[in-house]
């Protein structure tokens, strides 16, 4: 299949190619942070000092994977699905190229202060008030040169991955900006412009809605490229991408006050929180369904497709953790669930299984496209795959035990109403579940290791004419 | 790949962008079905529990529930357990408490979570403390008293023990014999002169005469046994002579060396009951006298 889509002279694959690379560093990076930090759960005698403590490494982790891993990845496959769909170059290299190095700069600048201590103590909003601003500038510099590269467009109609990409630039603007607002104090301290209760709703406006757009409908957008592309087949249904890509885009902004059941929030807001998120199963379901109807009568290339594998895989986590979450954020189920190592299980069941595997899925079918090569080794590919696959599940499997009997264990009383159980009990209860995640984790962090490995290799042996022939 | 190995032969929606296509289907029943019954679920939703806001308030529902209501049903449902018992404690006094059996396991019961959020970080799960920075509650050796209502009185108010630095008021030599002393006192060897000279020096007078502590426990001095063996401050002879030389609790600007030993007051923190129930479980370790 390779070259056989006659490349556009002027499109500007190179900023793909940087924005690729990059996301697969950051992976290695995330995930390096992410297993240190399980282990520090496991060994608390691992802090060995204030900058490479938990509390520190743990907002390095959260950011390095989602911003610096997923925004790397998104800009990447946003600016080549952009050009390709739209069959027109990006509207300014200069401006693409400033989203790069401005991005960067500010993972550099994560990477800084967040050992340093530096935080505005928000969750995955952490970074300063001056790193904000930049956040707000580059952000905009990646939405305006994909809006205006539409705006250019050769064909009649927006194709459906645009449509995502686009919603989550816009969402993921306002939610930043608003959430963002503060009073700085001095260059590395500010305080929110939101006091109490309000904080805390805006905060998690802004929490679930970096779930939901920069991890859902960013990724979605990449599905809907990808998946097709890949299998060289149409999508199953245009009226149901219609349907479920509105109904994600009205929906999921309710979400965000299902973090905060029984707390000093407005009873309204918590019911309305938690009807809409059982109400977003389905939409959510509509992308996974459509992405798996597309391949329905050609599951048999599942079987040697290696790049298939991972974003069908990742369409079942998907589904699966979009079925979870809103079950987690009925009252009942949060009443057990909340402030557990469930919802660590949940979002890394959403985090490794789906955005990952589509990631990495994408990734290296561009790595093919981009370089005009073979992958370098489909064996370390498929260890990739199987590593990955089996480290997700340690993973959420071992946080679902220990949440679940967490949560059972704090209410546990005994025949005089009265706790059966210290916290203290709890923490010991929870150690062998920690080692495991650590382990599930290492197993990531191997396969995050193998891929770099592989594609450094891929892009190094590309355009050597005995490359292929060496491969086979 | 061909396109015909798509089963589906519907036809697509006559866009194509970068060779992809997007087919007419519809999508699939059950999807439907699904989609509506999620939005009118949203709409049963709002009508049982309090979900809209309106300009002063929000609509209440038509189950009336609150998150307040549904805490103080839990509450008030865990009270009719535990209220009369807890009224049996507030009106008995420790001893009581110890030998009613009922109100004994009750006691327990209740303090068991108590112990281990506010005192096991300190004196250990099991109360077995830790050697040489926090007393063990699981023996019957006691610096201030092990029976039910000193015990009460330890938790509410307390304890901070106390004993001078020695470092300028004796010389090298003599803190040298008298950590011999000390040693010797432990293992039952002393002779008479050392006896004499831990008088001397005036250590009975708060370790008393035969150095099994307690003299002026009133006073809450806290002066330990030094003749059983048991060390609060460990054993070495470096231990030792360090607590001679630089006391226990000075003000440790002045004396930086000085053994720490504070027990903090939790009579602002726990209920008179807490309090009670969990003396009765700290004598239930094993060492209340």
């Amino acid at each position: 299949m390779v070259g056989n889509a006659p490349e556009h002279p002027n499109y500007n694959m190179a900023i793909v190619k940087a924005f690729a690379v990059c996301a697969v560093v950051y992976f290695v990076v995330g995930a390096l942070v992410g297993d240190l930090i399980a282990w520090q759960l496991s060994f608390p005698s691992l802090n060995v000092n204030e900058y490479l403590s938990f509390g520190r490494l743990r907002p390095l982790h959260t950011n390095a994977v989602i911003f610096a891993f997923g925004g790397c990845t998104l800009m990447a496959t946003a600016f080549y699905v952009v050009q390709r769909t739209c069959a027109v170059p990006l509207w300014s290299n200069k401006m693409a190229w400033f989203t790069f190095i401005g991005w960067n700069l500010i993972i550099v600048s994560a990477v800084i202060s967040f050992p340093m201590g530096w935080t505005s103590g928000k969750e995955y909003a952490e970074l300063e008030w001056p790193i904000d601003i930049a956040i707000a500038v580059v952000w905009l510099s990646y939405m305006f040169n994909f809006i205006m590269t539409i705006a250019n467009r050769k064909v009649s109609h927006i194709y459906v991955a645009n449509w995502f990409f686009l919603g989550m630039m816009i969402m993921i603007t306002y939610l930043h900006v608003v959430n963002s607002l503060a009073i700085p104090v001095t260059m590395t301290k500010s305080y929110s412009l939101f006091s109490g209760v309000h904080d805390a709703m805006i905060q998690w406006w802004w929490g679930h809605n970096a779930v939901g757009f920069f991890l859902t409908a960013g990724f979605l957008g990449i599905m809907y490229y990808f998946i097709p592309k890949q299998a060289d087949l149409p999508i199953f249904s245009y009226r149901l991408s219609v349907l479920h890509f509105w109904a994600l885009m009205f929906g999921y902004v309710w979400l965000g006050a299902h973090h905060l059941q029984y707390t000093a929030l407005p009873d309204w807001a918590g019911s309305l929180g938690a009807a809409v998120s059982i109400a977003m199963i389905i939409p959510s379901w509509g992308g996974a369904v459509n992405g798996l109807m597309t391949l329905s009568g050609a599951w048999h290339k599942l079987r040697d497709d290696y790049v298939l594998r991972f974003l069908v895989v990742s369409l079942a986590f998907y589904a699966m953790s979009t079925f979870e979450g809103p079950v987690m954020s009925l009252k009942t189920v949060n009443a057990l669930s909340h402030y557990t190592d469930w919802t660590i299980g949940h979002v890394h069941s959403g985090a490794l299984g789906w955005v990952v595997m589509v990631s990495v899925g994408a990734i290296y079918h561009l790595l093919t496209r981009l370089w005009k090569t073979e992958i370098y080794s489909v064996g370390l590919v498929n260890t990739h795959f199987w590593i990955h696959t089996i480290g997700t599940v340690i993973y959420i499997c071992a946080m679902w035990v220990s949440g679940i009997m967490q949560g059972l264990m704090w209410r546990a009383t005994d025949d005089y109403g009265n706790l059966a159980y210290t916290f203290a009990e709890s923490v010991v209860a929870m150690h062998p579940y920690y080692v495991l995640r650590s382990v599930g984790g290492l197993l990531v962090l191997i396969g995050a290791g193998i891929m770099l490995y592989n594609v450094v290799m891929t892009i190094r042996t590309a355009g050597q004419p005995n490359a292929a022939a060496a491969r086979a | 790949m061909a396109k015909q190995d798509k089963p589906q032969h519907t036809p697509d929606t006559g866009h194509e962008w970068d060779g992809i296509r997007e087919l007419t289907n519809p999508p699939p029943r059950w999807w439907m079905i699904a989609f509506h019954a999620s939005w009118i679920w949203c709409v049963v939703y709002f009508i049982l529990y309090p979900a809209i806001p309106l300009v002063h308030e929000s609509t209440k529902g038509i189950l009336g529930w609150t998150q307040i209501k549904e805490f103080k049903e839990a509450v008030a449902e865990n009270a009719v357990l535990k209220a009369p018992l807890l009224e049996k404690v507030a009106s008995m006094d420790g001893q009581e408490l110890l030998t009613d059996a009922g109100m004994r396991n009750f006691s327990e019961s209740s303090a068991k979570a108590i112990f281990g959020d506010n005192c096991a970080g300190c004196h250990g799960a099991g109360g077995e403390g830790a050697p040489g920075l926090f007393p063990s509650l699981a023996d019957d050796d006691w610096l201030f008293g092990g029976d039910i209502d000193t015990i009460i009185e330890s938790i509410t108010d307390g304890r901070e023990g106390n004993m001078p630095a020695h470092m300028d008021i004796l010389s090298k030599d003599e803190v040298n014999q008298l950590t011999d002393t000390v040693i010797a006192l432990s293992e039952g060897k002393a002779t008479p002169a050392q006896f004499a000279q831990f008088n001397e020096i005036g250590c009975a007078n708060c370790h008393g005469e035969n150095a099994e502590g307690g003299a002026i426990n009133d006073l809450g001095s806290g002066a330990a046994n030094l003749a059983d063996g048991i060390w609060r401050f460990g054993s070495s002879r470096e231990d030792i002579m360090r607590t001679i030389r630089y006391g226990v609790n000075q003000d440790q600007e002045e004396v930086p060396e000085t053994r720490v030993a504070i027990m903090p007051a939790f009579g602002g923190k726990l209920s008179p009951e807490a309090i009670k129930m969990l003396a009765v479980k700290v004598h239930e370790f094993g060492g209340g006298k």
